[in-house]
């Protein structure tokens, strides 16, 4: 068996013309919840099609928890489960029965078992006492937490949830999220997309972030930030002199662009090198210019992601 | 918990154990409206069986005549039901779990691809099955007090039960590429009402195979026993002049081969489910399953017809004759055939061996998006050329193979046809054999290369402005006045579905033809070919260019 949980080389994925996923390799261990990151069209959901056996790709290797997807596909979804985005379920079944049907494809022992089983995932997601309704009587979260159940049954060693917390309410998402961190404290890896990144951020041991079908960036939550913040590096500084002399003497500066002014703070672009930031600090101070401080803004992962979808836009 | 890595799957055969099967008992069974449904088909059964019963009660004596008459009509409910609803169920089933959006739990499900079949086979009809058996009571005993021979109704039964699988695998197929539920219920259903109404007529033209994909065979042979003694005493006598089922040198019972043929078709659209549950986005037949199946079909074609030509049963003419004829004519052995059969006969096998073409061809022929797929991949693997397998491999070679299989077929049966001792006035021309071979690669290879090189778009609005158009045009002509027949003809005949027609026409001799059809088909039967070979080759060329362009685009990207 591999080492880890889901490994995928140069894996590519075309609809036609259109290059949904490039050439993109990713090894995740066991035992993470795995962030996968980007802008709408990025190739997340491409990703994860072709990872749960849905799609085949146009060429590339994935292995599931050791087992080469197109080789031994049946394998691989006995230890995996997939909750897609906008997970939907039938409307002729009630919860319970929804929950069994799987339970049984997954043969998960006689009719006793696979009943406490579900009443145990049914519990998980706060459902129990929804077990006798319809599943088409469900609201949306609701919808999203039976399919979670229905992700759980098997206790698959590889969970792939595409969005799972669209249309949660707060408490539901921190009950989801404390399920998943559980479940990768057992040792199942669990791979996630979402648009809610600051969550993503909390609940993911690493991420990657996706755009345009190639990965921008991966690890953990900080090195990805840093990585793709640091080609738009933006400074802070405040003055206590006269903030109209300090913003003509940085608009003069080729290395500094993009400049705002509230009040005694500036706020710019900075495009040297970290010895190049070292020197245009002692310049400043050589200047008279009264620095009061002078920062590197982190960036956020909402920024850094804005930033990618509107490139896209622009181009 | 077990250790789910080691387990089997559920084996296909074991249908209890299915889990969709389990699924759909529990949906499709539940008291409320499974209820109703078997309280009015009950209903309807008992009706049947105590209206037929009482009212023939007042015209026989036999208890045994009686008690047979139950029998026909309770068959006819269990076809509406098994057939036409059964079928209906099976195919909007499907497209509804397409439809939201659940199928892919079902592909996603650790069982083989073959329990993903057997399961929606039986799950998806299931209420229809039980209903069915609702009403075989009524059958067993109307067998049981009629003294119907056992083996004659097992024999109806098990090709009934036969046909209700083979429909319902279509009805799946029909759901597993239509999108919308309500259309795959209703085409699923015509096609059944096609098969028991106007395939059986095609049947009558030669086309022997074609009927035993419906009971019809099985049911023509075992329907004096359904009936009472004295009517079925009378129906057994005309029986006696039934063919059996022939095929070639071989005289098999109707059950054996109709069972065997719709077997054979069944597995054929398992294999199709098969492919699709194993991967969603691949042709539902392979390049050399598409050859085979059609090769199939010719051997079925040729083997059913050609040994009833001798004896006169191929002939539309000599049904007629057996069934009526011996009110106006007692003597059978004055009966011959009229030459306009030979020419129907020859034209429908054309027909239908260019749907067949052109059916096969639009399941095997790649798509853009499927060949730039491919040769990324091909290149990726370092590969020179696409697999010739493979989908994304161009299906030129294969349509060509199978255009010619079908001409030789046709010619073959053609040839038997003509050159039998019915038609001792008439002969094939020295050029049939290039008429139809020039009619099926032309027509074959045209839309091939269109779907190939441009797409289904384009293609379909080819077919429309060449095989459409041009027809209702020509129709339009030929009823406003005798004098635009013969242009009609010409305008007719740039639609290649009337090619094999001209070309049954063209290739025997015209006599009996109006004159203006007589000079007009062959004239615009050959000038046709010849713009229809020009347009072939001129669209293989631009083939060629599609191809060359993908495979270098695949390069770049």
């Amino acid at each position: 068996m591999s080492e880890a949980a889901i490994e995928i080389k140069d894996l590519r994925v075309d609809y036609g013309d259109f290059m949904a996923v490039h050439d993109i390799s990713l090894s995740i261990p066991y035992g993470q919840v795995f962030g996968l990151v980007g802008p709408n069209g990025a190739g997340k959901t491409s990703t994860f099609k072709v990872l749960t056996t849905l799609m085949e790709p146009t060429y590339g290797e994935v292995s599931v928890a050791g087992f080469d997807i197109f080789e031994s596909a049946e394998e691989a979804r006995r230890v995996m489960a997939y909750m897609p985005d906008l997970a939907p379920v039938p409307s002729d079944l009630k919860l319970w029965e929804f929950l069994d049907f799987h339970a049984d494809t997954h043969q998960l022992g006689g009719r006793k078992e696979r009943r406490e089983r579900v009443d145990e995932c049914l519990k998980i997601v706060n459902l129990f006492d929804k077990r006798g309704a319809w599943c088409k009587e469900l609201s949306r979260g609701q919808t999203q937490r039976l399919v979670l159940a229905k992700t759980l049954l098997h206790r698959p060693k590889v969970l792939i949830l595409d969005e799972p917390a669209s249309g949660l309410d707060p408490l539901s998402r921190r009950e989801m999220r404390m399920a998943l961190q559980a479940l990768a404290a057992e040792g199942a890896t669990v791979l996630v997309s979402s648009h809610i990144l600051s969550e993503l951020a909390e609940m993911c041991s690493s991420l990657c972030v996706m755009n345009q079908g190639r990965l921008l960036a991966s690890g953990t939550a900080e090195e990805v930030r840093k990585a793709l913040g640091k080609a738009e590096r933006r400074f802070r500084t405040t003055t206590f002199g006269d903030v109209q002399d300090l913003v003509s003497w940085l608009e003069k500066k080729p290395t500094i662009s993009a400049l705002k002014v509230e009040e005694a703070k500036v706020d710019f672009q900075f495009t040297g090198s970290d010895e190049e930031q070292v020197q245009l600090l002692v310049e400043m101070v050589n200047a008279g210019l009264k620095i009061r401080s002078f920062e590197e803004e982190n960036s956020s992962f909402e920024d850094i992601l804005v930033r990618v979808a509107e490139g896209n836009r622009e181009e | 918990m077990r250790n789910l890595e080691n387990q089997k799957p559920v084996p296909a055969w074991k249908i209890w154990a299915n889990p969709i099967v389990r699924r759909y008992a529990r949906s499709r069974l539940r008291p409320a409206s499974f209820g109703v449904a078997l309280m009015l088909t009950i209903l309807i059964a008992g009706f049947f069986f105590f209206v037929t019963r009482e009212g023939s009660a007042r015209t026989m004596s036999q208890a045994v005549d009686i008690a047979r008459m139950p029998l026909i009509p309770l068959l006819i409910l269990q076809g509406l039901i098994l057939f036409g609803l059964g079928t209906g169920q099976a195919a909007a089933g499907i497209t509804t779990e397409a439809d939201e959006g659940v199928i892919d739990y079902q592909r996603l499900a650790p069982m083989t691809p073959l329990a993903k079949v057997v399961g929606y086979l039986f799950a998806l009809p299931i209420r229809e099955w039980l209903l069915f058996l609702a009403t075989m009571p009524f059958t067993i005993y109307s067998v049981w007090k009629g003294e119907v021979p056992v083996w004659s109704i097992t024999q109806l039964y098990s090709v009934f039960v036969m046909a209700a699988i083979l429909y319902h695998l279509t009805g799946l197929l029909a759901g597993s590429v239509m999108k919308n539920r309500r259309w795959a219920f209703l085409a699923s259903t015509g096609m059944v009402f096609l098969l028991y109404t106007v395939i059986p007529q095609a049947a009558k033209f030669g086309l022997v195979y074609l009927k035993y994909v419906t009971v019809y065979p099985v049911f023509n042979e075992v329907y004096p026993y359904l009936l009472a003694r004295p009517m079925g005493e009378a129906a057994e006598a005309i029986q006696s002049f039934v063919p059996q089922a022939r095929f070639f040198g071989l005289n098999l019972p109707q059950a054996v081969f109709t069972l065997i043929s719709q077997a054979v078709l069944s597995f054929a659209m398992v294999m199709m489910l098969w492919r699709r549950w194993r991967k969603a986005d691949c042709h539902l037949l392979g390049k050399v399953g598409a050859t085979g199946l059609f090769a199939w079909l010719q051997l079925m074609l040729l083997g059913n017809a050609l040994p009833l030509i001798a004896s006169g049963d191929l002939f539309p003419s000599r049904e007629l004759n057996r069934r009526f004829g011996r009110f106006v004519n007692p003597d059978l052995t004055r009966w011959k055939p009229e030459p306009w059969e030979a020419v129907a006969m020859i034209a429908l096998y054309g027909i239908v061996t260019l749907g067949f073409l052109w059916w096969l061809t639009f399941l095997i022929t790649p798509q853009n998006h499927t060949q730039v797929r491919g040769w990324r991949r091909a290149r990726k693997l370092g590969q020179p050329r696409l697999p010739s397998f493979s989908d994304a491999a161009t299906s030129t070679p294969w349509i060509l193979a199978m255009a010619l299989m079908g001409a030789a077929g046709w010619l073959i049966f053609s040839r038997s046809l003509v050159e039998s001792h019915w038609y001792p006035q008439l002969s094939l021309i020295a050029l049939a054999p290039l008429a139809m071979v020039l009619t099926l690669v032309s027509g074959g290879l045209g839309i091939q290369t269109l779907l190939e090189a441009f797409g289904r778009k384009i293609t379909g609005m080819a077919v429309i402005m060449v095989g459409i158009l041009p027809v209702m045009l020509a129709v339009i002509m030929g009823v406003s006045r005798d004098d635009l027949i013969a242009p009609a003809m010409w305008m007719g005949g740039i639609c290649p579905l009337s090619w094999p027609v001209y070309g049954a026409g063209v290739c025997l001799s015209q006599e009996g033809m109006p004159r203006d059809v007589a000079r007009a088909t062959p004239l615009a039967f050959w000038f046709m070919q010849g713009v229809g070979v020009l347009v072939a080759i001129w669209l293989l060329g631009k083939l060629r260019a599609s191809r060359r362009k993908i495979s270098e685009a695949s390069r770049e990207g």
